[in-house]
Parts: structure tokens; sequence; C-alpha cells
């Protein structure tokens, strides 16, 4: 920003934020220290790339990494085989396979039967968020997308059927659903979970976009 | 050693696991990030916690950084992320705020009155809603483009310059209106 283009305002304004940070500077000095104690060992994670690199690698962690993918494939193909072939005695109705590999979510007396498949599918240039919730009175979603205002969502025809569509420009979102002042973080279909704070959220990575946080 | 190092350098030898390195970056980084995170939260012990966050999440992740892209731009996006998340856990979990400490300066009279404009600024600051605080903190704090800012917050550019110039507005309000009732 060139310093001509600044007013008075401008100048306090850029005063009163380095004094700030100026202030903590004693706290912030061994800030480096403490990061590296918590990430201690830790490396930078691996992504799928990655992951599937190393199991090529011919090291020792590689191969027993090669042994265990072809081993849950075989089982998985011949689990599949097995089920088509109708000799699986699978009578009972499946539950709903969550997405991603997060918790369940918990369910209680109150807590809306998450029986049917939430989506949110791509409507035009918005996202529409679908949550079934039959016993629900109020159903809001909030999100990085609304800075965690309540957005309503609506259910016209009383199907149990919660939805809302968002106009989102390609990004990372976290989210989460609001079910008569419950908090519901973990959104089947999402993309991805976050935990923070004890609580856990939804991540919709709308047309590709991301950041790792 | 890290010292003279730039940092694509010290990003590819934290990537090797060189936490040393990775050290280096945060101490070029942390005060930047503290004030991103001080502009969000008016917490400062919330601030120094996400800031924390912050570099640990980013070096856990830093196999998604694209180095040709800013680090600054992209580690100042984790802070704002997890800075969101904060202000979203302290709505449903309301804390004490806890007011600030400022150390002294050298000469007296004029930190008195330089103090007092920055307290009425400060306050004004705290008044302010985050969604104009936030761009405000990153023009004139981090110095950034109108565009950086977007890419941070995920809103579009003229987003940015609109609440820019009403989070100045609103601000210039607040004083003058602090200013009548003294």
């Amino acid at each position: 920003m060139n310093l001509e283009d600044r007013d008075p305002m401008d100048e306090l304004l850029c005063e009163t934020l380095r004094q700030d940070v100026a202030s903590a500077a004693g706290s912030l000095q061994a800030l480096e220290e403490r990061v590296l104690e918590r990430l201690g060992d830790r490396l930078p994670r691996r992504g799928l790339w990655g992951s599937l690199r190393s199991m090529a690698a011919p090291t020792r962690s590689g191969r027993r990494a090669q042994l265990v993918f072809v081993g849950a494939t075989a089982a998985a193909c011949v689990a599949l085989g097995l089920f088509l072939g109708g000799r699986l005695p699978s009578a009972q109705p499946a539950e709903p396979v969550l997405l991603g590999g997060a918790p369940a979510p918990a369910r209680s007396a109150s807590t809306p039967m998450m029986k049917s498949m939430t989506a949110q599918a791509a409507v035009g240039n918005g996202v529409l968020f679908i949550l079934p919730a039959p016993n629900a009175r109020v159903v809001s979603l909030v999100g990085s997308f609304s800075e965690w205002e309540p957005i309503p969502l609506s259910d016209d025809d009383r199907d149990g059927i919660w939805t809302a569509e968002m106009p989102l420009p390609p990004g990372r979102y976290e989210y989460a659903f609001i079910i008569d002042g419950r908090w519901f973080g973990q959104d089947p279909s999402a993309d991805d979970y976050v935990k923070s704070f004890g609580e856990y959220s939804s991540v919709r990575y709308v047309g590709g976009g991301g950041d790792g946080a | 050693m890290y010292r003279t190092q730039d940092e694509v350098s010290l990003l590819r030898a934290a990537l090797e696991g060189e936490t040393a390195a990775w050290g280096e970056m945060v101490m070029r980084y942390k005060d930047a990030v503290f004030g991103l995170c001080l502009g969000f939260l008016r917490n400062r012990a919330d601030a120094e916690d996400i800031a924390q966050d912050a570099f640990v999440r980013a070096y856990l992740n830093l196999r998604r950084y694209n180095l040709e892209r800013k680090f600054s731009t992209w580690v100042f996006t984790i802070a704002a992320n997890l800075c969101r998340n904060r202000l979203r856990y302290r709505r449903n979990h309301p804390v004490m705020e806890v007011d600030y400490e400022f150390e002294g300066g050298a000469d007296p009279a004029r930190m008195v009155a330089r103090e007092e404009r920055e307290v009425r600024v400060r306050e004004a600051l705290d008044g302010l809603p985050y969604a104009y605080r936030t761009p405000l903190v990153l023009r004139f704090y981090n110095d950034l483009s109108y565009k950086e800012i977007g890419d941070i917050l995920a809103i579009p550019e003229g987003t940015v310059k609109t609440r820019i110039h009403r989070g100045k507005a609103m601000l210039k309000e607040l004083l003058d209106k602090e200013r009548e009732s003294a």
C-alpha cells in the first residue's frame, strides 16, 4: 500500500495495530519453540499421491503397505462377489454408510434420525444443502460462508426434508447444521470433517478449491 | 544456520522433516499471523493460541502447499479459518473477555497523547463487527492487497473494498461519537 494513499485515519489505524502486536512481543518470543514442541517428531502428512508413491517404493514399509493394500482389495472383491451372488445372509437393511470415515453422529431420542442420505448438490451457481430431519421444528445452516451466522433451511411441503441453496464461489467451506438449537456437525455427505474445540464441523469443497485449515 | 536461507529452501527443508527450518519460518511470520488473529479475535490469549495452532496445522499440511503461491497468503488463510472457528465457538460458549495490558514507552508526554488516541481506536475497533474489522487489519497491519484479502477471507475483491471503506467510515463515526460524549 502506497504511503501517499494513506490518510491520518489510516496512519492511526496502522500505528494502533502495530502497537497491539508489539506489546505482545514478550509472550510471542517463544512461539516457535512451543510450535516445535507440539510437532515433536511428526512429519508433514502425506497426501494420497504420496501414500501411493510410498507403496511403490522398494522399502520394507513400502512392501508392507503393498501387502496390506493387495490383501484388503482381495478381501473386498471376495465379499462383493459373495454379496452379489446372494450368498451373504444380509436380510437386515444396512445402516447408511457415512462418507469420509468420520465417527457416526450421536443419536438420542431428541436427535432426528438421519435415515436417508443427506446431500449437498451443485445447483447452477449455488450449492444445495439438504438435510432429512422429520422431527425437527427449526433447522438452520451455519458456516464459514455466512461467518457462522445461521441461515434458515426450509421445509415448505413438510416432508421432513430441509433445504437451503447457497451461491458459493469455488473454495473450501466449513459448516454445520443447527437442529432445534443443537449442533449437528457431521453431515454424512461432507467431503471432510474437522474437529475443533470439541465439536465437529463438516467441510465442503466447491470447485475443487481449498486450504489446509 | 537457517537465518540466511530463503523461504523456498526453508520450506523444502521442513518438508524433509527438518523442524528447525520450520521454526525459522514461524519466527519470520509469527508477528504477522498473531496480528491477523488479534484483529479477528481482539483477545490476546486466544490470538496466541490460534497463531500457534495455525503454524502446527500449516506444517502438517505442508505437502498441500503450492510453492508457487505466496506463503504468507496460505498461512494467513489457515489462521483466518481457525479464527472463524474460534469465533463460532465463542458464540456458543461465551467467556469473559480479558482486557489488554499495554506496556509503556520511553517519552511519557508523547506516550500519553498517543496512547489516548490508540486506546480510542482500539475501543472503536472492538466495537466493529468482525466482517469489517478483519479486512481493515489485513490491509493496515498485514499490508495486503485487496485481492490477497479476498483470497484469505473467501470474499470477492469488490466486497473487500466495500468493507474497508465502510469499516473506516464506521470507525470514524464511533470515534466522533466518543469525542462528543467526552
